[in-house]
């Protein structure tokens, strides 16, 4: 089996800072990271390919930068990454990305071998859209499955996924190729191997397109392929705070500390009335 | 997946992307050895904290370019040593005839190093931890990394202060809590121009300024303030095992991000960063006194142990020194390295050499020379008397209002308060220093 397993490379959102001055995302000097939620997608590639046989190519559409990541992927023991890199593919939103790694994964069906499956993490931590499974998947006409928390090959060309409810274990028999996405924290990824990073830095086993390869219209990718607009963005102002601390020896007091602090706030007592006692 | 062109063996595998791995695997790959580089941390200089003073010349030894090329912060032209306590505090201000030191975050400067060693020819593998070392009829004959096994005809443990894989092997022993201190730093976003206003300094000028005094709260150790490019390193080292004890017996008031904090908001030393924001704050092992961690050999058949591992870091109150010490060390490890190939291989005769180049190069002469002041700066009597006698006295001096006391009437007096007599101070200090 041949999958395709796609990675983004983000900043790392936990480091990115918020200017209060401009209302802008402070990116410069924060670190680019895979993006957590592609995990379980990888490692259920790498599950399956184990069980299964076959090759696990990892795709990413991103700056040259990203061959970091990719390492990591390559380490973890995928067998081969492909990057898509190229100017015209910058300032995309979710349609155009979707578009290009759609093409590379046709590419790679043409060029390395046929693609039997496709998977992706459950959403990114810098957009946070989950559009990219179900947008490739639309681009290549394939079944597409979310929120996959397990899966397993059933009979011929058919995959069984597996989705989890609040009250129910669903399954779904789907023909491949198709297109799954997992969900957050599905699967624990592995560790990185010493033997995979170091073929990874020595083999370099990443193949790089631009879309002199790719020969896309650069009106469907980037920023001209993205029909999408942000058109404002605002944020949660930081809320002064009061900062008092009250240490009573008996935690009695305190609860009666607290409630007498809340019913005496203006601001507080109405709403805490109306929730309590539906008082107006 | 097969492996089958990945080689299984490397002449010379190198454990850590610190700077003593970095410095020998630069020098060996230079050399033309085939060389490994593993390093446990998600690229090269991840997993250190150091943002202080780094000595100039002991690296230029390794890379002539040093100067131009590496990530250097600000020349230390001002070194500071502040006695603080309760409100007063007292400073010592040198301004340096020549620069000697720089100022610089270890994480970049690490980096630095470890692309060095890979321009070189050198080969890093980043994220990956290193298990064990293994031997074979008493020679170390390469690593284990969870199931892979990579076979080597040395190895170059820098694996840093917490040597796992030397216990692992009987070189060290476990950590003794009183031989090392716990380093926690912040990173304040102060700007290059503040920084400058506020501390006195130009362009590239930086200050390196160490503290002792009731920052700590009765534990041995300090605090440092140096100057980078547009943040200020803040931060404390405090002594483990007395930490561990202050804290059991209940002597300890706070917890230690709390005595940070504490440090930060000091009155007097908060102006150099009012309105400015934390921007990273982080913690890690130092060594407290540099001998007393140095395992007994620092070479076996197949093996050679550099930098924090090895020992080698001096703490003496006034000036802290590791990363010059862990390059030189990684320096004359290369040149030993390169000998023993000459003679025959890496046994452990030709090794021995490392550690007599060692013995006589300035890094071990310094451990020696200083180990008595970093015994007395862990003794009460001078830790914590030294700045509160200072203090008081300068108080008697200056904040007189009608008579002043003679020098010597503020000095006696101050020792008085502090239950102490001169001639008993002098003592203490002369027998702690002949102890040694």
């Amino acid at each position: 089996m041949r999958i395709v397993v796609g990675i983004k490379w983000v900043p790392n959102t936990q480091a990115v800072r918020f200017d209060p001055k401009t209302g802008t995302l402070i990116r410069a000097g924060v670190p680019s990271i895979v993006n957590p939620h592609d995990f379980p997608a990888i490692e259920l590639a790498l599950r399956l390919r184990d069980n299964y046989g076959g090759e696990v190519i990892a795709i990413s559409m991103a700056p040259p930068g990203a061959i970091q990541g990719l390492e990591h992927v390559l380490g973890m023991g995928a067998d081969k990454a492909v990057l898509l890199t190229d100017r015209k593919f910058a300032g995309a939103d979710t349609l155009a990305t979707s578009y290009v790694l759609a093409k590379g994964i046709e590419k790679i069906s043409r060029e390395i071998g046929p693609v039997d499956l496709a998977i992706f993490g459950h959403e990114t931590i810098d957009s946070s859209t989950a559009h990219i499974g179900a947008q490739v998947a639309s681009w290549l006409g394939w079944p597409y499955v979310y929120y996959v928390r397990d899966a397993k090959l059933v009979g011929d060309g058919v995959i069984r996924a597996l989705r989890q409810t609040e009250k129910a274990v669903e399954e779904y028999d789907i023909k491949l190729p198709a297109v799954l996405a997992t969900a957050i924290k599905a699967l624990k990824p592995r560790p990185v191997r010493l033997s995979y990073k170091l073929r990874a830095k020595l083999e370099k086993p990443i193949i790089i397109w631009t879309n002199d390869d790719l020969g896309l219209d650069p009106r469907c990718t980037g920023l001209k392929g993205s029909p999408t607009i942000v058109a404002n963005i605002t944020w949660m102002p930081e809320v002064p705070r009061k900062k008092i601390v009250y240490k009573p020896k008996d935690p009695r007091d305190a609860a009666r500390w607290i409630l007498r602090q809340l019913f005496t706030d203006e601001a507080v007592a109405p709403f805490l009335r109306k929730a309590l006692w539906g008082e107006e | 997946m097969s492996n089958s062109n990945v080689p299984s063996k490397f002449d010379v595998v190198v454990v850590g992307a610190g700077p003593a791995g970095s410095s020998a695997a630069y020098l060996l790959a230079k050399a033309g050895f085939k060389v490994l580089i593993v390093e446990r941390g998600r690229g090269a200089g991840t997993k250190e904290l150091y943002g202080g003073k780094i000595y100039a010349p002991p690296l230029r030894e390794v890379w002539p370019n040093l100067d131009k090329e590496a990530p250097i912060h600000r020349w230390v032209t001002t070194e500071r040593l502040s006695f603080v306590w309760k409100g007063r505090v007292t400073t010592l201000d040198f301004k340096l005839g020549r620069r000697v030191a720089f100022t610089t975050y270890l994480t970049e400067m690490a980096k630095w190093m470890a692309d060095k060693a890979v321009e070189a020819g050198a080969v890093l593998v980043d994220e990956v931890r290193v298990d064990e070392i293994i031997t074979e009829g008493g020679k170390v004959i390469g690593i284990r990394s969870g199931p892979d096994k990579l076979y080597a005809d040395i190895v170059v443990d820098a694996e840093g202060v917490n040597r796992i894989l030397l216990e692992k092997l009987g070189l060290a022993e476990k950590i003794n809590p009183d031989t090392v201190a716990l380093g926690v730093k912040e990173v304040i976003n102060v700007g290059k121009k503040a920084i400058e206003e506020r501390l006195l300094l130009t362009e590239n000028e930086g200050m390196a300024w160490l503290l002792m005094g009731d920052i700590t709260q009765g534990i041995p150790g300090g605090g440092f303030i140096y100057t980078m490019k547009d943040t200020i390193a803040l931060g404390l080292v405090l002594h483990i095992g007395k930490a561990y004890e202050a804290a059991k017996s209940g002597a300890l008031k706070d917890t230690v991000p709390m005595m940070l904090e504490k440090l930060r908001v000091h009155p007097y030393f908060s102006r150099i960063w009012r309105d400015a924001d934390v921007l990273e704050y982080g913690a890690h092992m130092t060594i407290e006194g540099g001998l007393r961690y140095m395992p007994k050999k620092l070479y076996m058949n197949g093996l050679v142990v550099v930098g924090d591992a090895a020992g080698l870091l001096l703490n003496t109150g006034y000036t802290i020194r590791g990363v010059d010490f862990a390059v030189y060390s990684g320096k004359l490890a290369a040149e030993a390295i390169i000998k023993a190939f000459e003679n025959g291989g890496p046994t452990e005769e030709n090794l021995s050499l490392y550690e007599h180049m060692l013995k006589q190069s300035f890094v071990y002469k310094e451990l020696v020379k200083h180990s008595g002041i970093v015994k007395m700066m862990e003794d009460p009597t001078f830790f914590t008397k030294l700045p509160a006698i200072v203090n008081g006295m300068m108080g008697k001096l200056f904040e007189a209002d009608y008579e002043e006391p003679t020098v010597l009437e503020a000095l006696l007096e101050s020792f008085r308060e502090e239950e102490m007599s001169l001639t008993r101070f002098l003592l203490k200090m002369f027998s702690v220093v002949s102890r040694l």
